[in-house]
């Protein structure tokens, strides 16, 4: 079997129909395509406004570790199609998608909602991607809480 | 002694004030060792230690970890992507 993997890091918009279409198959029933946008108002926790996100990667390692979390989507959903792990890199302002998890599958029920939630969680732990918080209090670097050390 | 290359990301980069930089470091130099020295070469790294990341040739890799001659060593934060 020969089902599509992309993974990419990149500067330019996100298009969305263009990356649904790689990962659509003729035998394709179900998509499930999560994006994360720059949040401009948040309010859960210390409430606060952003004007844009400043991103930026350890290119090649990010792309080898959104490749293993590919890897780990087909191993625990093996009724998966094609896949697509992307994130834009960066200055990101508010409202703008930053990220792309999107997979395919024959039928709805093969676990395609969980392996989208799975694929942006594993992002957010193991891919070396950084972001500096904008906004009109200053700016500040957002850190993760996961241990990739400790906890592969 | 070996000559390694260290890149370095996001605030780790800011508390160094360079994206990259050599080091002459003795073979058998482990990542705790390696952080050893970078913490006392830039004192901005101390209070951050303990959360610094550390990748030989692009993959995670433990304190104890060995740095072999010519790797791609990384250090960064806690990843924040998405």
């Amino acid at each position: 079997m020969n089902y599509p993997t992309i993974i990419s890091i990149t500067e330019e918009k996100l298009d969305l129909d263009a990356l649904l279409a790689q990962v659509t198959l003729p035998s394709t029933g179900a998509s499930v395509v999560f994006t994360g946008i720059v949040r401009g108002l948040t309010t859960r926790g210390a409430a606060h406004a952003t004007s844009h996100l400043d991103y930026e990667a350890y290119q090649p390692m990010a792309e080898e570790k959104m490749r293993q979390v590919a890897d780990e989507m087909r191993q625990k959903w093996p009724d998966l199609q094609g896949i697509a792990i992307i994130q834009r890199v960066g200055r990101l302002a508010a409202g703008t998608p930053t990220t792309v998890i999107a997979c395919t599958t024959a039928h709805r029920d093969t676990g395609v909602f969980e392996a989208a939630r799975y694929g942006i969680d594993r992002l957010k732990e193991i891919v070396p991607v950084w972001k500096k918080e904008v906004g009109p209090d200053g700016e500040f670097w957002v850190e993760g809480d996961h241990h990739p050390k400790l906890d592969r | 002694m070996n000559r390694v290359k260290i890149l370095l990301f996001a605030t780790l980069r800011d508390y160094v004030g360079s994206k990259t930089i050599e080091l002459e470091i003795s073979a058998g130099t482990t990542i705790h060792g390696l952080t050893d020295l970078l913490a006392a070469k830039y004192p901005r790294l101390e209070k951050v230690r303990d959360s610094m990341m550390a990748a030989i040739n692009r993959e995670y890799a433990a304190d104890e970890a060995v740095v072999p001659d010519g790797a791609e060593i990384a250090f960064f934060p806690p990843v924040s992507g998405g």
